[in-house]
């Protein structure tokens, strides 16, 4: 069994390959989103006529969301805590927990984006949905990443054999969950509170 | 991480997390009504909220605050360049006023 610790005995820097790859993949996103984020705060404070949701974006729904993907987080580290302890059932059961609270994130967001439709509000309706469409749009591609990621490596969990030297991989994929769970709990806020 | 015997709770941290978020959801229901605090000030604790949660998560979650210190310069770097160009945006902004 490749060990983590025999793992890091292998590189220069003491740090896995895979682990400081997603670490620097990671900081490359965070100027993405923030790049996206920063378009957002400099249109909205240099037009004093902001048009804001008017009531078309749900407090409600808006917060189940977040405490959906708060609680992915905690399945996820919990998982890889199961991991830890050579748990491999209790791996499996929180892993499948976080993709079906991934899944449901997506859903519930595809719920509010048809109700959006359905009230003729799109992208170029005005400066605010477009900013909503992109940051959310994007947001929730990195989510459907992250299922994929998740999947992927809830998949080698089934093969004893392979998961013995797979099972860095849910490390990796609990760092890029927790990273889109981070960007949305400043997306939620700006889009929805303030 | 570096060390398993001593690993936060998990469940706890997560408690904390929606907590926190629920209290910014609140303050912002409340700040236009009974809580008369200026729109500035709820924009502040709003993000300071979200900015404690954002910590919470990449120090215990992500492992950050024990892990190597590598990864956590790795995690600062954006930051650093992100507080540049935030910087270059405003000045040219006050600068056009």
């Amino acid at each position: 069994m490749a060990s983590t610790a025999h793992l890091e005995a292998q590189t220069a820097t003491g740090v896995p390959n895979g682990k400081l790859g997603m670490w620097l993949f990671l900081a490359s996103e965070v100027m993405f989103f923030t790049g996206l984020i920063a378009a957002y705060v400099v249109l909205r404070l240099s037009n004093p006529s902001w048009p804001g949701p008017e009531g078309h974006l749900s407090v409600p729904l808006g917060t189940l969301n977040t405490l959906i993907l708060i609680g992915s987080s905690v399945t996820i580290v919990l998982a890889l805590a199961a991991s830890q302890r050579n748990a491999l059932a209790a791996t499996r059961g929180w892993l499948l927990l976080t993709i079906v609270l991934g899944a449901s994130f997506l859903g519930i967001k595809g719920v509010e984006y048809s109700a959006k439709f359905a009230h003729e509000i799109f992208p170029s309706t005005n400066v605010f949905w477009s900013c909503y469409f992109v940051l959310t749009g994007f947001h929730g591609l990195h989510i459907l990443g992250g299922l994929s990621f998740n999947l992927f490596v809830l998949s080698r969990t089934f093969h004893q054999t392979t998961w013995a030297s797979q099972r860095q991989r849910l490390e990796l994929a609990g760092l890029y969950w927790h990273f889109v769970d981070i960007v949305w709990i400043f997306l939620f806020p700006l889009l929805y509170l303030l | 991480m570096t060390s398993r015997s001593l690993q936060p709770n998990y469940l706890l941290i997560g408690i904390w997390l929606a907590g926190l978020m629920l209290l910014g959801v609140l303050l912002a229901e409340v700040s236009g009504g009974w809580l008369h605090i200026p729109h500035w000030g709820t924009v502040m604790l709003i993000l300071g909220l979200s900015t404690t949660k954002a910590l919470l998560v990449a120090l215990y979650y992500m492992h950050l605050e024990s892990d190597r210190r590598l990864l956590a310069m790795i995690a600062l770097a954006p930051l650093v360049l992100i507080i540049l160009a935030v910087g270059v945006v405003f000045s040219s902004h006050l600068v056009r006023l």
